[in-house]
């Protein structure tokens, strides 16, 4: 009967999890149907589901695995987050999907996007090593063009950047914003890159003019860029107190880059 | 018998390399390099590689323990910690699981030291670098200690509902062959 082969094979894998073996049995997702027990074998895919299905690693290899179907439970909707079998990935998988991360945030960011106006799904998958190497480049691009006190260029561009980030974060969330932490700072990070860009641009020519032009094309689209972010998290009457100090921010930005020869 | 070798010797070698180095190098970067700004950005580099190195290769790894998080379709965020299950939990090398909790827990320690005698000599500089070194070391610290919590939490309750369902089923099944 159907019912007993079922409930027959559930108590035989049951079983086996109690069994400590000397090699680790590969078993297969509950969702396929016989649970197949093989003694040495390429592992399987874990499912984070509420009921942990078992999942092996041979201790001797390192991995490989077949990605899995997403559980139902939190399967993957707007921007991504990352797969479930990410204990037996090889390191190079990491390392690319961390990569893959960092540039689809960028493009989601920069460039036009018909999803920026929603903050519950504009930048979900955030990450900060983004807006890390943003302010590292900028940091670095400005105190390499200063002509003196570089170091001092470098520690100012720096502190300003990052507690600039945050306490405009704070900003947003004491205005009874309704955005994440490090999703915010992780779009105001991103949204540096224009400014990035700009600084680089500067260095190949040093007019007053060709900078300032430079800089105020990178300026509007970084405040572009950053608007719909943050009005959209906070209350519209606030909306000014929340987009000002941005704004503030990245002008200040633009005057280093400007005033930088 | 023979002692228990590590298991994965190149992963333990990398977790401990990038602690090391951006220790040593902030501690000895005045021999080598004389300017502040490549002194501050090799050692956060450092930093840095070591936070991504510890979270998503040796924590994976050496004691099967993952981290993230995630914002969920409401906004609302989300933490997640993936495990192996017990039975590969208890297949791990002891040694390796050893070697990476000591070094996650010690690290930091070593960075307040060192952060004190910045503070001491004036260096606020330097302080800059001892700070994000915490900052990344804590974030490690509580984001394993919480996977690891409730990786045992998991297996308390998948051990108790397997239990459950197992009888259950047994209880079913005489039942019905009873019938």
């Amino acid at each position: 009967m159907n019912q007993n082969t079922s409930s027959q094979s559930d108590i035989d894998e049951i079983e086996s999890l109690f069994h400590i073996s000397v090699q680790p049995a590969t078993l297969e997702v509950p969702q396929s149907v016989p649970p197949a027990r093989k003694p040495s074998s390429p592992p399987t895919i874990p499912v984070s589901s509420p009921l942990l299905p078992p999942s092996s690693v041979s201790s001797s290899s390192q991995a490989f695995s077949t990605p899995a179907p997403p559980g139902p439970t939190l399967s993957s909707g707007f921007g991504g987050g990352p797969q479930y079998n990410t204990l037996t990935e090889p390191v190079w998988d990491t390392l690319k999907r961390d990569l893959m991360r960092v540039a689809t945030n960028l493009k989601d960011v920069v460039l036009p996007n018909p999803y920026r106006e929603d903050p519950g799904k504009a930048l979900r998958d955030w990450d900060l090593w983004g807006p890390f190497f943003f302010i590292i480049f900028l940091a670095l691009t400005l105190s390499y063009s200063a002509t003196e006190n570089k170091s001092k260029v470098f520690a100012v561009v720096f502190a300003t950047l990052s507690a600039g980030a945050i306490v405009l974060t704070l900003n947003v969330q004491l205005l009874g914003g309704s955005i994440i932490f490090f999703q915010s700072l992780s779009v105001l990070g991103y949204c540096l890159f224009p400014l990035d860009v700009s600084a680089l641009v500067c260095q190949a020519n040093s007019t007053k003019l060709f900078r300032s032009l430079v800089v105020s094309v990178a300026l509007a689209w970084s405040s572009w860029a950053a608007y719909p972010f943050v009005s959209t998290a906070v209350p519209s009457s606030r909306k000014a107190l929340a987009v000002y100090p941005v704004l503030l921010l990245y002008i200040t930005v633009g005057f280093l880059v400007l005033a930088n020869d | 018998m023979a002692e228990e070798q590590y298991a994965h010797p190149g992963v333990c070698l990398f977790t401990v390399l990038f602690k090391f180095t951006a220790l040593a190098f902030y501690i000895l970067c005045s021999i080598f390099v004389q300017s502040f700004v490549i002194q501050f950005v090799v050692t956060v580099f450092l930093i840095a590689l070591d936070f991504w190195t510890v979270k998503n290769v040796s924590g994976r790894i050496l004691v099967g323990l993952r981290w993230w998080n995630e914002v969920d379709e409401q906004g609302q965020s989300v933490w997640h910690f993936e495990s192996l299950d017990q039975q590969t939990l208890e297949t791990l090398n002891k040694k390796d699981s050893w070697l990476f909790w000591w070094t996650l827990y010690l690290t930091p320690v070593v960075w307040v030291a060192l952060g004190i005698v910045a503070i001491i000599k004036f260096n606020f500089d330097y302080l800059l670098v001892v700070s994000i070194a915490l900052v990344l070391s804590a974030a490690n610290i509580v984001g394993f200690t919480k996977c690891r919590k409730d990786a045992k939490k998991q297996i308390q309750q998948f051990a108790t509902s397997s239990l459950a369902s197992s009888m259950g089923s047994r209880i079913q099944s005489a039942f019905l062959s009873s019938v």
